[in-house]
């Protein structure tokens, strides 16, 4: 009995050392982590959204009205050009072939996708990850938001994106992302 | 894959995102323990066993300490302390309860703390936001699936071990070769869900 | 023991994955380009090198009945470690091996190079055997990731090759990573069998 005790005491010693060693580490580098974070999603939201200059997070209970129609809308910015709101970017997370598939829209206010961009994801690399291509996401750029973007093997027209050859899962699912977007923008705007 | 159904998240780790053929996950016992139908099903079993209440166990640690206490970059620590004991108890219970499984594996039970397979069910269960029941399934399917591809690989092996195999596949070679052409074949399964 | 040796033993004598066979999950996963590659074998050198120094410096002091669970906790501990410092210096190359870092907790090189070496040798002896294997099992997966990206993008370090060929999209799925290493080993054997005969 004393034997397995001092057996436990060392490796509780052990564990100790290496959670404080650990908490140390994360404290030196978690404000840079939050950094690159933050970097990625307002890069991401600028490049939808090139017209804005700043962003503004809106307010929860509107965020939770939106999520209450659709709890995959995760996130919605107001894009501004100094007092001016310009648009919205919207980030959704539909599911892809691979998992979640993040989704960042952008919706200007007169109407029309600004831009579109697939952030994380678990898409197979040559065929679904190619959604990340300027070749595919440049499709959305000047898309109204009459009527719902549908997906179409060849020949797309008006409202209509041309699916990725070899991966139509991923392409309808980054569809119905922005679609998502779509319809939280005009819930926001109170359309 | 959070708002799956489990019919769903079933046949997606089983089939579709197989743990070996597709995700990579556990290739070192699967290339290690494949040799014999017999084997690799003791193997699987324990596996299956480990990996479902290993999915359990540290979805409550991450639930309930982990996120509680603000210590979520403890994770991995935590996860693989989690593993090898469980790991340990097993093979107690198992030395009890069964002496002749307990021999037949060998060596074999305490590398489960090392099958990459179980700390990576562990950490995806979290990644895909899973809630208890589905963590439940989709450990108990990603465990299924791993036993289904290290059985059928056997199955070739036995196979392959009396054909006649140029000299430099002997092997390992020849085994990667027809394990990817498994995992070709596990390919045709995309897109079922 | 001879420093260079015990180096030079664990970049090609016993290299972890063309003669050891260990740590084959992300040698099959992470080798879909060759920066991938030479990343995750870096980052697992790191990790190997640290986790070999800090056990051998505390191998008098680790009771043989828990040296396992010792083992892993610091091994765990610096794969953390790792992680953390990629996530804030290196993202892209975080997010490029995403799940497989964690993963590096239970890269059986790691482990096995803890237990047959570094809780038997001194310090020094232990970081060039780290060394040694970490930039083999580099190798190997820089090997292997190149051979995939040439034959299943058409590139090479991200760097388009010039003429112009459709690649074979399946060497960089699931059935080219086993078909690809499975032919190097069988090269390897090739070579190796030369070399004794001569």
């Amino acid at each position: 009995m004393k034997e397995i005790s001092k057996l436990g005491l060392i490796l509780l010693l052990i564990c100790a050392v290496a959670a404080g060693l650990l908490s140390l580490v994360y404290d030196f580098t978690i404000d840079k982590i939050v950094e690159q974070r933050e970097m990625t999603s307002r890069l991401s939201r600028q490049e939808v959204l090139p017209e804005a200059e700043s962003f503004e997070i809106i307010e929860n209970d509107m965020l939770d009205k939106v999520k209450a129609e659709n709890e995959l809308v995760v996130e919605i910015y107001e894009g501004l050009s100094g007092d001016t709101l310009v648009g919205y970017t919207v980030k959704s997370l539909p599911g892809g072939f691979g998992g979640s598939v993040e989704v960042i829209t952008g919706v200007s206010v007169d109407g029309t996708v600004t831009g579109m961009r697939v952030g994380s994801h678990q898409e197979t690399p040559g065929l679904g990850a190619n959604a990340t291509l300027p070749d595919f996401y440049g499709q959305y750029v000047g898309k109204n938001t009459e009527s719902e973007l549908t997906v179409v093997k060849a020949g797309a027209a008006g409202n209509e994106i041309q699916s990725i050859s070899g991966a139509t899962i991923t392409s309808k699912a980054v569809t119905k992302g922005v679609n998502m977007a779509v319809e939280a923008y005009k819930i926001v705007s109170g359309l | 894959m959070e708002n799956a159904s489990i019919f769903v998240i079933l046949v997606s780790s089983i089939l579709v995102n197989n743990f070996v053929m597709s995700k990579f996950l556990g290739i070192c016992p699967f290339l290690g323990v494949s040799k014999q139908v017999e084997t690799a099903t003791g193997m699987g079993m324990a596996v299956t066993f480990v990996i479902t209440l290993a999915g359990m166990i540290t979805y409550l640690v991450q639930k309930y300490i982990l996120v509680f206490f603000h210590i979520e970059y403890l994770q991995t620590v935590a996860f693989i302390l989690v593993i090898a004991a469980l790991v340990q108890f097993v093979e107690i219970v198992l030395q009890k309860l069964s002496p002749v499984l307990y021999q037949a594996l060998g060596v074999y039970l305490p590398l489960i703390t090392t099958n990459c397979a179980v700390l990576g069910l562990a950490l995806l269960n979290i990644q895909y936001k899973l809630n208890f029941v589905q963590t439940i399934f989709h450990s108990f399917g990603a465990a299924v699936g791993f036993s289904l591809a290290i059985i059928l690989f056997a199955g070739i092996r036995e196979r392959l071990a009396i054909s006649d195999v140029p000299a430099p596949f002997k092997g390992f070679p020849i085994a990667l070769i027809t394990a990817g052409l498994m995992s070709m074949a596990f390919l045709g399964f995309a897109g079922l869900v | 023991m001879n420093l260079m040796k015990i180096f030079k033993n664990g970049l090609l004598d016993e290299n972890p994955i063309f003669v050891q066979l260990l740590g084959m999950c992300p040698t099959l996963a992470v080798t879909t380009s060759a920066i991938n590659g030479v990343g995750m074998g870096l980052a697992a050198t790191a990790v190997l090198v640290a986790s070999n120094a800090a056990i051998s410096m505390m191998r008098k002091i680790i009771p043989s009945k828990i040296r396992i669970p010792a083992f892993i906790v610091v091994i765990a501990s610096f794969v953390t470690i790792v992680g953390m410092l990629m996530e804030g210096y290196l993202p892209s190359l975080f997010k490029a091996l995403g799940l497989f870092i964690p993963l590096i907790v239970v890269n059986c090189i790691i482990l096995a190079r803890a237990e047959a070496f570094a809780s038997k040798n001194t310090v020094i002896d232990s970081i060039f055997d780290g060394l040694g294997m970490g930039l083999g099992f580099t190798l190997a997966l820089t090997v292997l990731g190149s051979v995939r990206e040439l034959l299943g993008a058409g590139s090479l370090f991200g760097w388009q090759l010039p003429f112009a060929y459709k690649p074979a999209l399946m060497m960089i799925l699931p059935p080219g990573a086993f078909i690809a290493l499975g032919i190097l080993l069988a090269l390897y054997n090739v070579v190796k069998s030369k070399k004794s005969l001569s």
